[in-house]
């Protein structure tokens, strides 16, 4: 159970001007430059004072290496089907801003100089990978794994898994339990009363 | 036990299938399949991604358990989590200002030195010969050369470099093939399950403190290993439980998918 957490913020690296690629972009290689930006943005002096506009800055380079969307469906699974097209939507939304708002304290709140290893890529199948990280930090390693998919000739990230849990998977079990006792709008609800507590509370700290 | 749980498994595929469904919200949910425009909401496509899901989700069920303690894991979480915030988080933040690093470094090494006979009859009861022979090196270099094992020695030398994986009793039984059985919450200790609840029992006349008479330092000794170990890891725990909708079952999950990875390696 130790750190696994710790490293949710890693996923989060993810950022990426997509290097307009050449024929075959190859996932680990996508994934790296992104990463590494993150990484300098974090470093960078210049957003010490100014945490709002790191925050965003991060968060441009995430959306384009994580496909949300996808995330959201595997969420949700076979409830995704039991949902209308709008509260699809309305989910998507909600549930994008939660893993926004995780990640982005997580990796601005605790930034510790942590290094990045690559490890290696395994091709699942044409169009699926997983690319095999190591986060160190001191002298704690932790294996971080991202699960990629080809879209729109990219490879863009559906799972992040840390130590062996997944965080799809996670949601997955919670959205499940919920999903057994409450309808569907009352998740949404719930995703909205945490993200606007999170916002309330952002906007106290300035 | 493992005969429940592939019965629940059978339930599950069942009723991914389409058959739990009752037929008011499969009705629902036909127009909505048909209405979107990415290839998620529509179409051939669509169908074959939610089947590639529903595989997936087949495979995060064999993580699924039996939960009969639910009331009573649901209240000692809640103590645990009180526990967590009123004396450990205060008590660790003030050992952590007055220690230095490198002193909490060692302390660590030090019990993770104690903590090798557990991991060396383990991985000698799942046949990791290799590992096992690296735990011994290890610790025979760390407790002579490396000051009854403060200092990490072993590093230095390549064999050795590495520490292998943590291996306990719970893994050597689910390697054994031996199931989850229900879920737990301890006081203190936290999350696990009957198996690794076993496994512990059975682990515990390896750790030198077992052979320690004194209630009193047994605690002291105890508590300075926790806290210590917490003070590399404050505020991993206020995070996953930030990050869940529901705290309880995010961390059963968690525990549960944590240790069959640690199983499989």
């Amino acid at each position: 159970m130790k750190k696994i957490t710790v490293i949710w913020l890693v996923l989060i690296f993810f950022t990426g001007t997509a290097l307009v690629s050449a024929a075959e972009p190859q996932p680990m290689e996508e994934l790296k430059g992104p990463i590494q930006k993150g990484i300098a943005i974090l470093k960078d002096p210049e957003y010490q004072d100014n945490r709002e506009a790191q925050r965003e800055k991060i968060w441009d380079l995430i959306q384009t290496v994580f496909d949300f969307k996808a995330v959201s469906i595997r969420a949700l699974a076979r409830n995704w089907r039991i949902l209308s097209p709008e509260q699809r939507e309305t989910f998507t939304k909600e549930f994008t801003e939660l893993l926004k708002n995780n990640y982005l304290d997580k990796i601005q709140g605790e930034f510790q100089n942590e290094e990045v290893v690559f490890v290696e890529q395994d091709m699942l199948s044409d169009d699926k990978a997983v690319v095999r990280t190591k986060v160190i930090r001191k002298n704690v390693e932790t294996p971080i794994d991202y699960r990629v998919h080809l879209k729109d000739g990219k490879w863009r990230v559906y799972d992040v898994n840390i130590e062996g849990v997944s965080m799809v998977q996670n949601y997955r079990k919670q959205f499940n339990d919920i999903l057994a006792k409450e309808k569907p709008k009352d998740l949404i609800e719930r995703l909205k009363e945490k993200n606007n507590l999170h916002a309330e509370e952002r906007q106290k700290k300035g | 036990m493992k005969a429940f749980i592939r019965y629940t498994f059978l339930l599950l595929a069942l009723s991914m299938t389409g058959y739990g469904l009752g037929p008011d919200q499969a009705r629902a949910a036909d127009p909505a399949d048909s209405g979107g425009a990415s290839i998620y909401e529509t179409g051939e496509d669509y169908e074959a991604f939610m089947e590639e899901l529903e595989e997936e989700e087949g495979e995060s069920q064999a993580v699924q358990i039996a939960d009969p303690l639910y009331y009573w894991n649901k209240g000692v979480y809640h103590f645990n989590d009180k526990l967590y915030f009123w004396v450990m988080k205060p008590v660790t933040r003030g050992y952590k200002a007055v220690t230095p690093q490198f002193v909490r470094t060692g302390v660590s090494n030090f019990f993770n030195n104690l903590g090798t006979p557990v991991r060396f009859v383990n991985n000698l009861l799942q046949g990791k010969s290799e590992q096992a022979g690296v735990e011994l090196g290890r610790f025979m270099v760390n407790t002579v050369a490396g000051g009854l094992g403060f200092w990490d020695v072993a590093e230095y030398e390549s064999p050795l470099r590495d520490r292998p994986n943590e291996e306990d009793m719970g893994q050597t039984l689910g390697l054994w093939g031996v199931g989850n059985g229900f879920y737990i919450v301890w006081p203190l200790l936290g999350p696990s399950t009957l198996r690794d609840s076993v496994g512990k029992v059975g682990d515990s006349p390896l750790y030198p403190m077992f052979y320690v008479d004194s209630t009193g330092t047994i605690i002291a000794v105890e508590a300075v290993d926790r806290v210590n170990d917490l003070s590399f890891r404050l505020g991993d725990y206020e995070s996953l439980k930030e990050s869940a909708l529901d705290p309880y079952t995010a961390i059963r999950d968690a525990y549960l998918q944590y240790r069959r990875e640690q199983i499989r390696k």
